[in-house]
Order: structure tokens, then C-alpha cells, then sequence
């Protein structure tokens, strides 16, 4: 089969194989440290959709937990830094990454706050829109997968590295393959709480009907935890295909995806 | 190669995706490393601090939004 490097074929396949690489310990520090920052995004929505029409009148309440989704964004920004250059590391050996993951450069850390930052007012602003959402996710997608290109502190440069990344349609249609994929996970986590009830029934002191009734669709909170979770899911996949991408487009720049294929060749003949 | 001299593949390094030898190498690695200065450091870390706290105004206002439009 041809395929093209850049092509989101070939990027999700080469992240697969970053993230069970990747997957211990780094996928779990960063689901761990991506955790408080979702579940707190869930609470917002669920006082949301308590207030309702009243929302105006519980500015204090919602803006509480708006202050504490900011702070829980700077533990995930940290998370995903870490989680990204583990991919890189990955990506770039073919081996598992070691304990040089911890040594992220702090001017990394510091765009990659700027870009998260700038992209979470760039996805509020865009929730009346359509297409807006989606170019939201394309840039924070690029923000992180940029992050470690970035020697220097700059205000300017971490934008254009995103937008000099946007030339082609990769990003777009990994946006439109994560978003199916949100789908599959979200129905994978409400089949394993079920698989999970129906193994408890079988002890006495668990009462089943009671947790059944909990755990469906028409409970509030346990759809918006469902959507949190399948979030957190995709998340290492996500970051991992946004740090392939950003690498391989790197590669093509300076012409090394052509030694490499020509490698393979070379290994195939 | 910065020195422009003729290698095998075996001699020469890779780095930043451009072949050099043993020397240019230790050149590149001597040469000073250009530092971000403290004056990036600090409209950076505003500017982010900035943004954070304008996200989360932003977030409250766009909810308030939404639930009247329901």
C-alpha cells in the first residue's frame, strides 16, 4: 500500500505504536494529571444545567469553579508536556523512554502554557460556531504537538510554528477521526460500567437494582463523568498523533522521511 | 557540514537533521547558547496568567449565555 508520510493513515498508525511505548508510566501520569481539570469541567456543566436559566445570578458559583478549572489547567499543561516529549523520545528511538521524559525544557512548558491559554479563549469563543470548534481543536492540537519545538521564550513564535504547521489537511482530519473516536470510546466506558454492575450483581451485598438505576444515560452526572472519562481516554492518543504529525512534517522540511523510506527499501529488498 | 569536507556516512552525525563531522560538532557545541531574557520570561508568564484568568470570565459568561438561550 502508498502511502503519503503525512497522511493521517500513517500518523495514527505510527502513534499507536508511540503509545504503548508510552503508555507506562507516562500515559498515566498524564491521565492522572489531566483528570481534576475534566471532572472539574463536568462539575461547571452540571451546576450549569442545575442553574439553568438562573445562570446570571450565580456568577460566584460558576465563576468558583471556573478559577479552579484555570488552576487544574496549569497540572494538565504540565502533564501533557511531560506526556508529549515521552511520545517524541518514543518516536524518535523506537524504544520505550526513560527517566530523561522528567527533563522538560522550561521554555516548552512556558509556550505551551501561552498556546493552551490562548486556545481555551479561542474554543469559548468559538462554541456558537460550527467550524469554529473544530479550528479550535486543530491549534490546540498543534499546541501541544509544537511545544518542545520552542527553544525560546517568545510571545510571537509558538503561534507561528501552530500556524506553519496548518498547511496541510492532516490536522483537520485528525480532528475528524478523534471525533468519531470520542464516540466509540464513550460507548466502550458505558459497556464496561455495565459488564462491571452485571459482574457486582453476583454478590450478595451489592444491591444491583440500585446502581443500575444510577448508571444510565437519563443520569446526569454519570453521562457528563462518561464524557469526561471517554476524554481522558483519547487523550494519550491524541497528543501522541499530534507529536507524530508535527515530527513527520519536520522530516519532510528537511528531507529525512526520504533517507528513511529509502532505509526501508533498502531493509525490504 | 559547515566545513564542507567530503565524509562517510559512518563519520558524520546527525544533528538538528544536518550531517556533521567530529569537528563542526565540537564547534556547534561550544558555541554559546542564545538564552530567552528575563524580560520574555516575564511578558510570557503575564500575558499566560492573563489569559487563564480571562478564560475563566470568558467560560462563566458563555454559560451564562448558553442557559438563557434555553
Amino acid at each position: 500500500m502508498i502511502r503519503s508520510p503525512l497522511s493521517p493513515t500513517s500518523v495514527l498508525d505510527e502513534a499507536t505504536n508511540v503509545v504503548s511505548m508510552t503508555a507506562a508510566p507516562w500515559a498515566g501520569l498524564l491521565i492522572v494529571t489531566t483528570l481534576p481539570y475534566r471532572f472539574l469541567q463536568a462539575l461547571f456543566i452540571d451546576q450549569l444545567i442545575e442553574v439553568g436559566k438562573d445562570a446570571p445570578r450565580y456568577g460566584n458559583l460558576l465563576g468558583g469553579t471556573a478559577l479552579m478549572i484555570v488552576a487544574s489547567i496549569v497540572l494538565a499543561v504540565w502533564g501533557r508536556t511531560v506526556y508529549a516529549r515521552a511520545c517524541r523520545l518514543a518516536h524518535v528511538r523506537g524504544t520505550a523512554p526513560a527517566r530523561e521524559t522528567w527533563r522538560v525544557p522550561p521554555a516548552a512548558l512556558a509556550s505551551y502554557l501561552l498556546t493552551s491559554a490562548a486556545m481555551a479563549i479561542l474554543g469559548y469563543l468559538s462554541v456558537f460556531t460550527c467550524l469554529g470548534v473544530a479550528v479550535a481543536a486543530i491549534f490546540s492540537g498543534l499546541a501541544i504537538g509544537t511545544a518542545e519545538l520552542n527553544e525560546r521564550v517568545s510571545l510571537i513564535e509558538p503561534f507561528r510554528l501552530i500556524v506553519r504547521h496548518t498547511r496541510t489537511a492532516t490536522p483537520l482530519a485528525l480532528v475528524c477521526v478523534f471525533f468519531c473516536g470520542f464516540f466509540v470510546a464513550l460507548v466502550n466506558l458505558a459497556a464496561a460500567f455495565a459488564l462491571g454492575i452485571w459482574a457486582m450483581s453476583a454478590l450478595s451485598d451489592f444491591d444491583a437494582p440500585r446502581w443500575q438505576a444510577l448508571f444510565t444515560p437519563g443520569n446526569r452526572r454519570y453521562l457528563l463523568m462518561l464524557i469526561a472519562g471517554a476524554l481522558v481516554t483519547l487523550e494519550p492518543f491524541w497528543i501522541a498523533a499530534q507529536v507524530v504529525f508535527v515530527s513527520k512534517a519536520g522530516a519532510e522540511e528537511r528531507g529525512d522521511d526520504l533517507r528513511a523510506w529509502f532505509e526501508e527499501l533498502e531493509r525490504a529488498s | 557540514m559547515i566545513c564542507a569536507k567530503t565524509l562517510c556516512q559512518e563519520c558524520a552525525t546527525q544533528w538538528d537533521g544536518i550531517w556533521h563531522c567530529a569537528g563542526c560538532l565540537g564547534t556547534l557545541r561550544r558555541a554559546k547558547v542564545e538564552r530567552s531574557s528575563v524580560l520574555s520570561w516575564l511578558g510570557v508568564l503575564t500575558v499566560s496568567a492573563l489569559l487563564l484568568v480571562a478564560g475563566a470570565r470568558l467560560m462563566v459568561w458563555t454559560a451564562a449565555v448558553i442557559a438563557g438561550l434555553f
